[in-house]
């Protein structure tokens, strides 16, 4: 958070117990008066969710299936890495709001099964027991899906999660390109030349440009 | 609701309404030209951006709005098809298309015939409505000339007036002079695929596309970013309809271009002439153009639905459908694909136009024989990234992995990251054969924004012909990849039966009115002041893109209405 935003931050804070105070005088408890003054300077998400249409207990769901999908490791960049867990969110209060219901069946389906089948959530299981239920959804062998199939709810998830590692980070994933440092893609690169296009050799010749801007590195 | 006159009406401005327009225009014609999308510039495409033109297919109609419904035969129930492969917008396909301009062999036109002569009638499939066109190769090269010159299309000829050139595709029909510009540069997978195919006795050459590559009337030449199949042309190199015959179109001040109209009728009277279309504005608003001439030129799907759609008392089963062949004999390519790997080089292949790089005709069209083979025609081969466009989206999900990688975990991120930069693919684009049962018609219950049937598919790739030309051709594109030094080569799956790219039929031309809908010159029989142009017409597709052939068609439709319909209205063939 810039040194701006936390001073705007302030004064919306302030504005906001001064008017309660003045137009609605005895309605804002004064604990609550008081919780908003020590809030002043905490991290701008403490008290929601962060999210734009997950809920707490399914953005963690997602994080961690698609964290299976694409793992991250020291040098190679995974699905937390490059933030694919914002990305569908973002998609999903957005360009893909209609498939909002897919996703909260299609997870609460994923915990059942879970559930019945290792008396746990997703989260809470080890990373095996995640690996297996992510093949028995992508066989289509996992038991109780309705709607949308398990194989559906997969290939899904799938297909977002390489859309969250590797399109631009102004759609909310790939962040720090993360995603396209792990293969080798300089992004938007408006030329190559004649020496680009017949070196046997990864591109290094300038960095990687995104619609927002170019790497640092 | 507005009613306005004028000469000429053109239902849809892509590769064929584009020329039309600007042709008939410069001739002196009032043309008005209703486009159901948006109108773009150069400049609108400075985003090189994969998930929004790609994945998002944001060039394209959408698929909820503008839903197409498909099955596979007459006993199943039609679904929407979750991508639609055309154009939306002014310029149509040709302004997010991979620009490649292919024109066809001497006996595509003439596929019966050639078969008969050299196989006997019993090589062709009982159930196939395999047919030569209503003219030859040589009634349409000046005009293929003339598109590949006015638009600008880079490669090198093969066959100078029968003369065999090494370098280009000695394969293709004698053409007059070289190709306007020299060919583009080629990238590390043309340079591989060339030397594979040159080991293994082929005929390699750098694939002809409507893309500069130099400077040329004014645009300039191709900068090789990559972002061309699905995307517009951040620079205005890619010679589409938008940036070479609107600006045409405009200049002539006789050219009107209305945008997100959507015309759902083609108006005649008792007398069998078409007097105009009605059409939906944006605003929703119901709108009528009276014109003398009415040229319709949107996607296949389109042309057959739209004349569904305009039956009268007149004209029962739809307007120019007294053969009873409107929304028949469809077609569409289908792609046969392998992937190669390489261990000791990147390749880098989304640098550079990304659809079909570099490619080899010895196995399209009748350029082998076919005898016991079991099967007739053939399929153009080409290199290109996963997808026909370059970006780790598309390659993703298009390239199944190797067998033995899982699609997702540890080890399949290690096989992206690996080979993302150090793949290619190699596709056999087949000439998938005529059948009268495969067809479009309208959808029962599937309606679109506008309140009309969607245009609903029979179709199913998977004849036998068609199955063993594939089993044919996967076994030569492994041996390609092997030739090509890849460390590893695996197939695709083969895919559902649904209709791949580049669609033809519909509304098949033909030298008799009893089993055609149109004449050469794409005019009606029934009613010769409606023109039909595009790749509906059709009667066989080959191997290679159809957009070069629907702009020659288009090019000899606008000739001939301007130096002989024009004078005398009235049938062009007797």
């Amino acid at each position: 958070m810039s040194s701006h935003d936390t001073t705007r931050r302030a004064f919306l804070v302030r504005a906001s117990v001064v008017a309660g105070s003045v137009a609605g005088a005895g309605l804002l408890p004064d604990a609550s008066a008081q919780n908003l003054d020590q809030q002043q300077d905490a991290p701008i998400h403490a008290t929601g969710g962060g999210h734009t249409f997950f809920n707490a207990q399914d953005a963690a769901t997602i994080a961690a299936f698609t964290e299976r999908l694409m793992p991250g490791a020291p040098g190679k960049p995974g699905a937390r890495d490059a933030a694919v867990l914002n990305y569908i969110d973002l998609a999903l209060s957005g360009a893909y709001a209609e498939l909002q219901d897919f996703y909260r069946r299609g997870l609460a389906q994923l915990d059942a099964y879970c559930r019945t089948t290792y008396k746990e959530t997703f989260v809470r299981l080890d990373e095996a027991r995640q690996d297996a239920v992510i093949s028995a959804l992508e066989q289509g062998k996992a038991t109780g899906f309705t709607w949308p199939a398990a194989q559906a709810f997969f290939e899904t998830v799938r297909t977002h999660t390489i859309e969250g590692m590797f399109a631009d980070p102004v759609y909310g994933g790939n962040k720090d390109f993360n995603g396209w440092k792990l293969v080798g893609f300089p992004g938007g690169q408006a030329v190559y030349t004649p020496t680009d296009l017949q070196n046997k050799q990864a591109f290094a010749r300038a960095p990687i440009i995104g619609l927002s801007g170019t790497s640092k590195t | 609701m507005a009613t306005e006159k004028t000469d000429v009406v053109i239902v849809g401005v892509g590769a064929a309404g584009g020329i039309l327009a600007a042709e008939l225009a410069k001739a002196g014609m009032k043309v008005i030209g209703l486009e159901r999308g948006p109108r773009h510039n150069t400049a609108d495409f400075a985003g090189l951006d994969e998930l929004r033109y790609f994945q998002r297919q944001d060039l394209r109609p959408h698929v909820k709005r503008e839903p197409v419904t498909w099955r596979p035969n007459r006993r199943t129930r039609a679904n929407p098809l979750p991508v639609l492969n055309y154009g939306n917008q002014a310029g149509g396909g040709t302004v997010h298309y991979g620009a490649v301009s292919w024109r066809l062999h001497e006996d595509d036109f003439r596929v019966r015939s050639q078969t008969i002569e050299r196989y006997g009638t019993s090589a062709i499939p009982k159930d196939s409505s395999l047919a030569d066109w209503p003219l030859t190769y040589s009634d349409l090269e000046p005009f293929y000339d003339r598109a590949e010159y006015e638009l600008g299309v880079s490669g090198k000829a093969g066959n100078l007036a029968g003369r065999k050139i090494d370098g280009g595709n000695i394969f293709e029909a004698p053409r007059r002079r070289d190709y306007p510009l020299p060919p583009l540069v080629a990238d590390q997978s043309g340079v591989i695929f060339e030397e594979g195919a040159r080991k293994l006795g082929y005929h390699p050459f750098s694939t002809p596309r409507a893309i500069l590559s130099r400077n040329y009337q004014g645009r300039p030449g191709c900068s090789y970013c990559g972002f061309c199949q699905a995307f517009g042309c951040h620079i205005g190199a890619k010679s589409s309809i938008l940036v070479t015959k609107l600006p045409e179109a405009d200049a002539t001040g006789n050219f009107k271009l209305l945008t997100g109209t959507m015309v759902y009728r083609v108006n005649s009277d008792n007398s069998g002439r078409a007097t105009g279309v009605s059409y939906r504005g944006v605003d929703g608003s119901d709108n009528t153009i009276d014109a003398e001439l009415v040229i319709l030129a949107p996607f296949i799907y389109d042309n057959t639905r739209l004349l569904l759609l305009s039956k009268s008392a007149r004209f029962p089963k739809g307007l120019a459908n007294s053969s009873d062949q409107v929304g028949k004999h469809v077609m569409a390519h289908i792609g046969a694909r392998v992937f190669v790997a390489f261990d000791d080089r990147f390749v880098n292949i989304y640098m550079g136009p990304s659809a079909q790089k570099h490619s080899l005709d010895d196995f399209n069209a009748d350029n082998f024989d076919h005898a016991g083979q079991g099967f007739i025609r053939g399929a153009q081969i080409s290199v290109t990234p996963a997808d026909l466009e370059g970006g780790p989206i598309g390659a993703a999900l298009a390239m199944n992995p190797p067998p033995g990688v899982p699609r997702w975990g540890a080890a399949y991120r290690d096989f992206f990251a690996k080979y993302f930069a150090r793949h290619a693919a190699l596709v056999a684009q087949t000439e998938n054969l005529p059948y009268a049962d495969q067809t479009i018609d309208l959808d029962p219950t599937v309606r679109d924004r506008f309140g009309l049937p969607a245009p609903r598919l029979t179709y199913d790739w998977r004849r036998p012909n068609e199955v063993a030309r594939i089993e044919f051709l996967l076994p030569k594109l492994e041996e390609l990849g092997r030739a090509m030094g890849a460390t590893h080569v695996w197939r695709a799956p083969s895919g559902s039966g649904a209709p791949g790219a580049h669609h033809e039929g519909g509304t098949r031309m033909g030298s008799d009115p009893k089993t055609s809908v149109v004449n050469r010159y794409g005019q009606s029989w029934d009613v010769p002041n409606l023109f039909v142009v595009g790749s509906s017409t059709f009667p066989t597709m080959s191997g290679f893109n159809p957009t070069l052939t629907i702009q020659a068609l288009a090019y000899m439709s606008a000739d001939a209405i301007v130096n002989r319909y024009r004078s005398k209205p009235g049938p062009l063939v007797s």
